[in-house]
């Protein structure tokens, strides 16, 4: 793959030439010669200029159908959308069925995930079967190449477990996640607790749910002296309490959402399944709190969350309609609405992720592989026709969004927008 | 008849919310008309002739079952009953499956309780025939919200002014979302009064104060509408037991006695006596129970007949 990108500005700020205008040369998947101005030649040219050239995003939390939920998705229509996207890395979930608690899953998916584009990072979960209890074998799962271990959706209740899943975690320097919700807090409720949930009268999950999960996980952290990791935080007292953990000097770490940088519990006015996602949709102050958190480094990266899932899990009442968002096309535009800079994207979708999960950093220079993304702020239509996921749960089908990803190189492969 | 020209905002009737106070002034009305109507020798007329009406109920239902399918009958309307139970993707045929194979037989109103919230604004999104909510979750119940207000009004000759508590599960409550909502419409002053553990934390967003105890709600209002505890609805425990909850939140003839003033009690039935009520408080001259109940037909013949009215 040879490809010649001319006038781009570098989001790097690891290169040498970041902030700069260069023309960057590929040959076979290498990034050839970076320079001021390279003679194009036969080679494929792409005009650049206006347009910001980093290394390829990764998403810390998606799901990508496999193993099981292939009708939702599967690797190859999820890596397609990822790569639309921008991103180049992708950690998934273990919200499969099976979930994937042993060794045998994790090779599956690593041999699922070969040749493309798109580098795909299993997670394993915690518990056996996802089921809370016992420890899954988490160093076998690390030998095969999990990179990381979380219940996912079904939270560890037990404190006892997560406490022995940490200390157990830290005896091979493995990550622990957390997605913060006490479930006998949050009990059978669909949203966030608030005006909207009265209105509509409906129970409401109120913030508490995530920020008790959160003190209880800061103190096991603490106590065994391990790191953690947050996903999908949502409230504005969790950031407050993250904020004050790091500085004390604990080992954590936490992401948010695209979308809940974006969206308020406003959006739910009329039932609208597209916007049931979990954690809930929460206020404008939670937002302006996630955005400061943002800002000021509390929050360590941003996810797509990306849950595609048929329409029939989403055209029905909103009280049975499926948790999701169909994230990985819509997390860069997202991120320029919330407004967010070039720079501050690249933080937060490119080297924030790749940190929290240990990953070496990508770079561009002359020699290295090419492991690239090309964006704008340019306006595009997200329809049906380039939406690549199986699924088409997203409520922003149809809109017009700021924010485009012109290219997106890796593993010798190109995608280029149309 | 009411005039022609008179039209709801409306196509639906799925909540409160979506009616002005217009609309409901234009409902209580016509159903002043149509109270008439039915007190007279020959109860029927031909209003709803042509129209089909499917009354598909996913929750069990007497009485608003009964007094539907009366204002339908009374307006000549044709009608067919389906009782379903909700299931979701994984269990069965999904709602709007189920609602257009009802419409399929050509039907042009659909009225529905479900056990979700939003639900009839669900369908009401996705198949053509108009929809009247007779209840969803514990999101809305508008038609015994007007018919509280109607009977409110019956009794006082205004709501505006009005103070009306509202005792009992609010949390689990349609009942208690729509009367707020139509009251305060209407200029009525709402209260609400029961368990602290059955009364949403965000209610005052609504516009209304919280009393926890009820003999102050008591002394304070003009109307008191006891609901009844729903244990159904309930999955987890809210108060440790019935007995416990009547000792705080019962209505006995004891403590209505003992008010400076002579309050209105009401309660959208079915009644659990001894309870939220005494028997000797439901059958005292203070209540209006059973007007609510006759005043339940002529108002949902009043909604049936201005919704049918907007298709011509």
């Amino acid at each position: 793959m040879n490809i010649l990108i001319k006038s781009c500005t570098l989001v790097s700020p690891a290169s040498s030439h970041h902030l700069k205008v260069v023309d960057v040369l590929i040959e076979n998947g290498i990034i050839s010669k970076i320079a001021a101005d390279i003679k194009p030649s036969e080679t494929k040219t792409i005009d650049a200029k206006g347009k910001y050239l980093s290394v390829g995003f990764f998403d810390l939390n998606a799901n990508l159908g496999e193993l099981g939920l292939e009708n939702k998705e599967d690797f190859i229509s999820g890596s397609a959308a990822a790569a639309a996207g921008g991103f180049t890395g992708v950690g998934v979930m273990p919200n499969t069925q099976p979930p994937v608690d042993a060794k045998a899953q994790v090779e599956y998916l690593k041999n699922r995930a070969k040749g493309l584009l798109v580098d795909i990072y299993p997670y394993g979960t915690i518990s056996q079967k996802k089921e809370g209890k016992d420890l899954a074998e988490m160093y076998d799962m690390t030998q095969s190449g999990a990179v990381a271990f979380t219940d996912g959706t079904v939270p560890v209740q037990d404190a006892g477990l997560m406490e022995r899943a940490l200390l157990y975690a830290k005896g091979f320097d493995a990550l622990v996640i957390s997605y913060p919700e006490d479930s006998s807090i949050a009990g059978k409720a669909k949203m966030n607790e608030g005006e909207m949930s009265t209105f509509l009268g409906m129970k409401g999950i109120p913030n508490i749910a995530e920020e008790l999960m959160i003190v209880r996980d800061l103190y096991l952290a603490e106590y065994t002296q391990s790191k953690i990791h947050f996903t999908s935080i949502s409230t504005a007292h969790s950031v407050e309490l993250i904020k004050a953990a790091k500085a004390k000097g604990l080992q954590v770490s936490c992401d948010v959402t695209a979308h809940h940088l974006v969206l308020t519990e406003q959006a739910l006015h009329d039932f609208d399944t597209h916007y049931k996602v979990k954690p809930p949709l929460r206020t404008n102050a939670d937002v302006e709190a996630l955005l400061t958190g943002i800002k000021d480094g509390t929050i360590d990266a941003v996810v797509s969350q990306h849950t595609p899932h048929e329409i029939e899990f989403k055209e029905v009442e909103f009280e049975t309609a499926a948790y999701g968002i169909t994230g990985l096309q819509t997390a860069l535009p997202l991120l320029f609405k919330a407004g967010l800079n070039a720079q501050e994207i690249v933080e937060k979708l490119v080297i924030g992720p790749r940190d929290i999960l240990g990953l070496p950093q990508p770079e561009i220079k002359e020699g290295a592989q090419a492991n690239l993304t090309l964006f704008d702020e340019s306006e595009w239509d997200y329809t049906t026709e380039n939406n690549y996921s199986k699924s088409k749960n997203s409520p922003f089908i149809g809109e017009k969004l700021k924010g485009k990803v012109w290219l997106t190189i890796n593993n010798h492969q190109l995608y280029e927008a149309k | 008849m009411p005039e022609q020209a008179n039209r709801l905002s409306s196509k639906h009737l799925l909540g409160i919310k979506d009616l002005n106070t217009k609309d409901i002034e234009l409902i209580l009305e016509t159903a002043d008309t149509f109270k008439d109507v039915i007190n007279r020798p020959i109860k029927k007329v031909p209003s709803l002739r042509d129209i089909t009406i499917a009354n598909i109920f996913f929750e069990n239902s007497t009485r608003t079952k009964l007094s539907f399918e009366l204002a339908q009958k009374r307006l000549s309307a044709d009608v067919i009953n389906f009782a379903a139970s909700s299931s979701s993707v994984s269990k069965g045929e999904t709602l709007i499956d189920t609602v257009n194979n009802i419409l399929s037989m050509k039907v042009d109103m659909v009225v529905m309780r479900h056990p979700y919230a939003g639900a009839g604004v669900f369908l009401s999104k996705h198949i053509n025939a108009q929809i009247v909510n007779a209840g969803d979750g514990a999101h809305e119940h508008p038609t015994q919200a007007l018919l509280d207000a109607f009977s409110i009004k019956e009794k006082y000759g205004d709501v505006a002014g009005k103070k009306v508590v509202i005792v009992g599960d609010i949390l689990h409550s349609r009942v208690a979302l729509s009367n707020i909502l139509c009251l305060q419409k209407l200029g009525a002053e709402v209260k609400v009064c029961g368990p602290t553990t059955l009364i949403p934390k965000y209610i005052h967003t609504l516009g209304v104060k919280v009393e926890h105890n009820l003999r102050k709600a008591l002394n304070w209002c003009d109307v008191a509408n006891m609901l009844r505890i729903q244990l159904e609805r309930q999955d987890i425990k809210y108060f440790p037991s019935l007995r416990e909850y009547s000792m705080m939140y019962g209505l006995n003839k004891q403590i209505l006695d003992s008010l400076d003033k002579e309050i209105t009690i009401m309660h959208p039935g079915p009644i659990n006596r001894g309870v939220e009520i005494t028997s000797d408080v439901a059958d005292s001259k203070q209540s209006i129970i059973l007007d609510q109940v006759e005043n339940g037909v002529a108002v949902r013949m009043a909604v049936l007949y201005l919704l049918a009215s907007q298709k011509q």
